[in-house]
């Protein structure tokens, strides 16, 4: 819209002032959505505050999550039906697209490998839903949307790497491919119930951005039900991520 | 004589009385038990059962130590069964009497 702006700087003077009210009018609307759209999602993380971050729980246990970082914000609550299964709602709001997913999304632990010392898994998920744009040319447009996924992880009690892949389709307003690869290891090894703390690298994924590759240094604790990551990116933006299982 | 009989068959029941009542602790050898999740996850799963009074999970010799009520026990198969419901293996189940 600004390029546009520019562009119509050539017209007569009246013409011009009315293009600026046009403008004005269109950028505070599109900031009170945005007001009341990072309201909402305060409020939403504020909910979760008080459990852990995988993605299928125990048995008839469940999961609320919240996840902040550069590209998109979103909040996920889970029940697992067991260990294996876990069925949800999914929330997302992707910043650069502008636009938001509201879907129930099916987690499934594929394979589950237990050593002595260590554990790796291999997840499968997929989300169904819809699409609501909130600007650009989609501006107000729902359409049917969906995501599928995949995610490994090994681990061991001092060390953490983690691989997950991620397909998204949104008819007109969107649609890609993501993937995102941790590496981590706990300064200390905590005993059960104690405070866990895990210093991590994030690299992200977006083969379609502007910016594709993106780094992301952060810290997770965890202790008792919840278990927090907070961090920031190599371009400065922060991340911070929430889970409290129940 | 008859004396003596009845009073040793009532020492004999009461003793095999207080056997019977006596809470036991089951302590299991579980494979893939690395972290604080995993060590709530089956907190979580064997603590819906009645037949538990408390359980305690050192992540150091990954062994979990179910102390059972009063009279109660789960068998060896449920355990296992519970512990792989749960996504983790049972490497070995021990019993003892609570001290």
């Amino acid at each position: 819209m600004a390029g546009c702006l520019h562009v119509r700087g050539a017209d007569p003077p009246m013409l011009n002032d009315l293009w600026d009210i046009i403008v004005m009018i269109d950028e505070r609307r599109r900031i009170r959505r945005r007001a009341r759209l990072s309201g909402v999602a305060a409020l939403l993380a504020l909910a979760a505050q008080p459990a852990q971050a995988r993605l299928v729980s125990w048995p008839e246990g469940s999961m609320l999550m919240t996840a902040n970082d550069s590209r998109a914000y979103s909040l996920m609550y889970s029940y697992s039906t067991d260990a294996r299964t876990a069925f949800g709602y999914t929330l997302e709001y992707w910043r650069e697209a502008d636009w938001q997913f509201h879907g129930v999304q099916a987690n499934r632990l594929l394979k589950r490998w237990n050593f002595p010392d260590a554990q790796a898994n291999i997840y499968a998920f997929g989300a169904v839903g819809g699409a609501y744009s909130t600007g650009g040319l989609t501006d107000g447009d729902w359409e049917p949307a969906g995501f599928v996924g995949v995610e490994a992880d090994v681990e061991d009690r001092r060390y953490y790497a983690s691989y997950e892949a991620r397909l998204y389709e949104a008819g007109s307003i969107d649609g890609f491919f993501m993937q995102k690869a941790r590496i981590g290891i706990a300064p200390y090894v905590a005993k059960f119930n104690e405070t866990h703390l895990w210093l991590l690298l994030q690299v992200d994924h977006y083969p379609e951005s502007d910016d594709p590759v993106e780094f992301t240094a952060f810290v997770r604790v965890f202790k008792g039900n919840l278990w927090a990551e907070a961090g920031v990116s190599d371009t400065g933006e922060p991340l911070f991520n929430i889970t409290f299982q129940f | 004589m008859s004396f003596l009989r009845t009073l040793l068959a009532a020492a004999a029941l009461t003793v095999s009385m207080a056997y019977a009542s006596a809470s036991q602790v089951v302590s299991v050898q579980v494979n893939g038990l690395v972290c604080d999740f995993c060590a709530r996850s089956l907190e979580a799963t064997f603590g819906k059962r009645p037949e538990v009074a408390s359980i305690k999970v050192d992540l150091d010799t990954k062994l979990i130590s179910i102390a059972m009520n009063e009279g109660q026990d789960i068998d060896d198969t449920t355990i296992r069964e519970t512990v792989i419901d749960a996504g983790f293996e049972v490497v070995a189940i021990e019993r003892a009497a609570a001290p």
